[in-house]
């Protein structure tokens, strides 16, 4: 399991904050903390998942 | 020099280079660059469907089944960690994890796809009773447009898993070069993360319209 | 060499499209029958026929063999030169991946577009040469100047795309465009999406012009659905081209080549790329929500009032989608243009380029504050009233770095040994007529000014000048300039004087014309005016102006043909440029470079003893 940590734990996070989100939703109409949670979750998915890092590392492999 | 391509973005250089200075580091930066400017510019699409959605609907929204919109959604997140495995798994070289994880991921795809079209879109009334259609209202019509353009790429997304999971069984991909895997698994997430700002505007953001 | 006709690539494309497009419809009708339907609704059927037509045309002419052979894992090798058995003219009909090719299908489809558009224009300036209907009728003057509109941008489009395809690769040095195939599938979806834009007419056109605004666009005749089908073929060709360009431009520039050291053209086309990258999308979803609207009824531009609440459209919506991405278009003509006059000007004055980094900067401060203008399209259009006041700021913001571009071309002809040969002179063409098109500018931008001159023909003069100013006249100097690079041969200077001095002063009566009659009350999108206005003879003006312009280019058109049979051996490097397409044998070889380059210099030292852009390993410097 050692190489999926990060992923497993990426995707506890996500599904923290969906709960939120959906939370939040019934408290409050306003868009910005669900925007704001949705950028969070964007940002995490982007890092993590996608590796956007490898755009600008030097490094020729995966 | 004439390397031939071997596959989808291949695992060999997509072209060959008659100065011969073109290697896989290169092809594969390149490759990478590419499909970030595509994200960028598909940004720009679900971004103006975005735009649509508030200057239609401004603070009220369509009443929509929460639950469905929970389960689709957690449907689809599952599906991002097992393309992550499947990923994973290729940059290690254990094929049959990736195997098994390609394939979930294209059943929940599959899944999120189905829930969409009967339960939010109510196709099959037999199944479940919808009451939004696309030429009813506003409403109809923004979450038609918003759901559609993401469903469409949630089906791009699964053939391109199934072409890569059909190429990796012929052995097409090793550890070291696998551009092909890498491109549907960040082209998968990609889709995750438009619906990641797709469920709040659909479903959480602003009052329910009676 | 004789061909079989099925070879070539064009061929093979138009039979998929019209067998595709029966198919299609066929298809559509079919399936409404299935669902109980009649069978016949028009919208439908002729979409079904013009999506499925445009893919037939990209699978028969073979733009997506490749892709597909790839998704089976099968190696499809880099083909070079001509294709085998066949003349070398062949290969320009043919799916060929050598960007110095798809950059001439670029600009010999342009050219022939910028002929019909222009023939469209011409035939409704006589229309409108004296007041009175003469020999059109009010709908099809509507549906000749939409078509031209369309035309006429579908072209300059595709002319932006061929010089940026052409030189980009060249000018850096590099091999090829990062993606080749991808760039041979962007040029070829414009050719059944520009015959999907002209078919349109057969079906009762479109018309509300190129703009499409509801709720005419979404009653008027089913042309409509061509037209927004056709689009945005032509904007995946936009999305596609700009990112291969964006790309190549970012990691395939040789060693020494930082971004300022970049031959100042690409800094013009990566501030365009990123405008077409992104912008590009709002049009392509704004006309496919258009189209869905008038198929299947989803009200996104039509207000549907219930009990005084509306539960439709809106269709200020579409002027924000479309404007978001129509008004930064316009940076998207003109950027390169601007390039190519920066480009042409040192070599011409002998002397560096003012300012290098002010320019290259310019170009992106453009190309960014472009994207927060749109509004200033809208003044007149209802919507907030504090929206005004803020679009109309960011707009004149626009007018600094266009000022940076003119002082910093004012600084590189001061003190130069000019020298006036046709590409020049269409140079110092573009920059005066460019000139009138800005000063226009900001009366248009100005809230006040506006409301009395919005939707009138000064607002064509300003557009057609900045359009000339900003890609026309660049686009001839470019064609004349790189003609010895692409054909070996010079063309006729005679001729090619004749043509700038035709077209020039012409073009100046037909724009300080169109601008005058248009302060006179002339409306635009207008088939008649009413003679107590007095502009009948500035209008007879701008028409004669027209065909002494049209008549230009047709000199232009018989001299690129004439000379690339007859002209003089150009040589290698006719205009003493620095540039790195320069320094290899023209007509640039299937290989540009026979080794890499390496940039050791800054581009413009024009004039300074010693100094030296860049070096080839193994060749002779000259």
């Amino acid at each position: 399991m050692g190489h999926y940590s990060t992923g497993i734990i990426i995707i506890l996070v996500l599904a923290a904050l969906t709960v939120v989100e959906f939370y939040v939703a019934l408290a409050t109409h306003s868009a910005v903390f669900l925007l704001l949670i949705a950028a969070l979750k964007a940002i995490l998915v982007i890092w993590f998942f996608m590796h956007v890092k490898r755009l600008w590392s030097a490094e020729g492999g995966h | 020099m004439a390397v031939a391509t071997k596959s989808l973005h291949g695992a060999v250089a997509a072209h060959d280079d008659h100065a011969g200075h073109e290697d896989y580091a290169t092809r594969l930066r390149l490759n990478r660059l590419g499909m970030w400017l595509f994200f960028i510019s598909e940004a720009f699409l679900f971004g103006a469907l975005l735009a649509t959605r508030f200057y239609l609907w401004g603070d009220t929204r369509p009443e929509l089944d929460q639950m469905v919109g929970l389960i689709v959604t957690s449907v689809l997140l599952l599906s991002s960690a097992s393309m992550y495995v499947a990923d994973t798994a290729a940059e290690h070289g254990q094929w049959r994890v990736f195997s098994v994880a390609a394939w979930t991921t294209m059943i929940l795809g599959l899944v999120f796809f189905l829930g969409v079209v009967i339960f939010e879109w109510g196709l099959f009334p037999q199944i479940y009773e919808g009451h939004l259609t696309p030429w009813g209202d506003k409403y109809g019509a923004v979450v038609f447009a918003m759901t559609g353009m993401h469903a469409l790429h949630v089906l791009s997304g699964i053939v391109l898993i199934f072409i890569m999971w059909r190429l990796a069984r012929k052995k097409h991909f090793t550890p070291e070069k696998h551009w092909g895997i890498e491109a549907a698994a960040i082209y998968w997430h990609y889709v995750d993360l438009v619906w990641i700002f797709f469920y709040p505007a659909l479903y959480l953001i602003g009052t329910a319209h009676h | 060499m004789s061909v079989r006709l099925t070879s070539l690539a064009l061929v093979r494309g138009l039979i998929g499209y019209f067998v595709g497009f029966a198919a299609g419809m066929l298809l559509v009708m079919a399936a409404r029958l299935m669902l109980g339907m009649e069978a016949w609704e028009q919208e439908a059927v002729y979409v079904g026929g013009i999506v499925l037509a445009i893919l037939s045309f990209l699978l028969a002419s073979g733009a997506m063999t490749d892709w597909l052979k790839w998704t089976r894992g099968i190696a499809t090798p880099m083909r070079h030169g001509p294709p085998p058995g066949q003349p070398s003219w062949a290969r320009y009909f043919g799916i060929d991946y050598n960007h110095k090719v798809i950059g001439i299908q670029y600009g010999v489809t342009a050219l022939l577009l910028l002929m019909v558009g222009g023939t469209l224009a011409l035939i409704f300036r006589v229309e409108l040469a004296e007041p009175s209907l003469s020999f059109m009728s009010l709908d099809s003057y509507n549906v000749v100047f939409s078509l031209h509109g369309w035309v006429a941008l579908a072209s300059i489009l595709l002319g932006v795309g061929a010089m940026a395809n052409y030189l980009v690769p060249l000018m850096i040095g590099a091999e090829d465009m990062a993606f080749p195939r991808l760039n041979a599938f962007a040029y070829w979806i414009n050719v059944p999406a520009a015959l999907t834009l002209m078919l349109a007419i057969f079906v009762g056109g479109w018309d509300s012009g190129w703009t499409a605004y509801p709720p005419l666009s979404l009653r008027g005749a089913v042309g409509y659905q061509f037209m927004f089908w056709a689009i945005f073929g032509i904007g995946l060709s936009s999305i596609l081209g700009s990112l291969n360009l964006i790309a190549t431009i970012l990691l395939m520039r040789p060693k020494g080549m930082a971004l300022f050291r970049m031959p100042i053209f690409c800094w013009a086309v990566l501030a365009t790329s990123l405008i077409q990258l992104t912008a590009t999308q709002f049009i392509g979803i704004d006309f496919l929500m258009m189209s869905f609207e008038r198929s299947l009824g989803m009200p996104f531009f039509n207000p549907i009032m219930v009990e005084g609440v509306n539960m439709g459209g809106q269709p200020l919506l579409h002027q924000h989608l479309f404007w978001f991405y129509s008004h930064p278009a316009v940076y998207v003509f003109v950027l390169p243009g601007l390039g190519i006059i920066s480009e042409l000007l040192p070599v011409f004055a002998r002397k560096p380029l003012f300012g290098y980094r002010w320019i290259a900067l310019s170009s992106l401060a453009i190309a960014l504050v472009g994207f927060l203008v749109w509004g200033h399209h809208m003044f007149t259009s209802g919507y907030g009233e504090y929206l005004r006041v803020a679009f109309m700021i960011s707009t004149l913001l626009v007018a600094v770095p266009t000022g940076v571009k003119f002082f910093s071309w004012l600084g590189t002809l001061w003190g130069g040994r000019l020298t006036f040969p046709t590409p020049m002179l269409f140079t110092l063409g573009a920059i005066s007529v460019f000139l009138i098109g800005g000063l226009s500018g900001p009366v248009l931008a100005t809230v006040t000014t506006d409301l009395y001159l919005h939707d009138t023909y000064f607002v064509v003069g300003h557009f057609h000048a900045t359009i000339f100013g900003g890609f026309v006249f660049p686009f001839f100097a470019a064609i004349y300039y790189w003609y010895p690079k692409i054909t070996g041969r010079m063309y006729n200077e005679t001729l090619g004087k004749w043509h700038f001095w035709i077209m020039t002063p012409a073009f100046w009566v037909m724009s300080i014309g169109q601008m005058s009659v248009g302060v006179l009350g002339m409306r635009r999108h207008i088939a008649d005016y009413d003679p107590a206005l007095q502009i009948a003879t500035g209008q007879l003006w701008v028409t004669i102006a027209g065909f002494f312009i049209a008549f230009s280019v047709l000199l232009m058109i018989y001299n690129l043909f004439s000379s690339a049979e007859i002209g003089a051996l150009a040589g290698n490097n006719p205009w003493r440029s620095r540039s790195p397409e320069w320094q290899i044998p023209s007509p640039a070889p299937e290989h540009s470079y026979a080794s890499p380059i390496r940039v050791v210099g800054e581009p413009y030292d024009y004039g300074l003893a010693g100094s030296q852009y860049i070096a080839m390993a193994g060749a002779g410097d000259d």
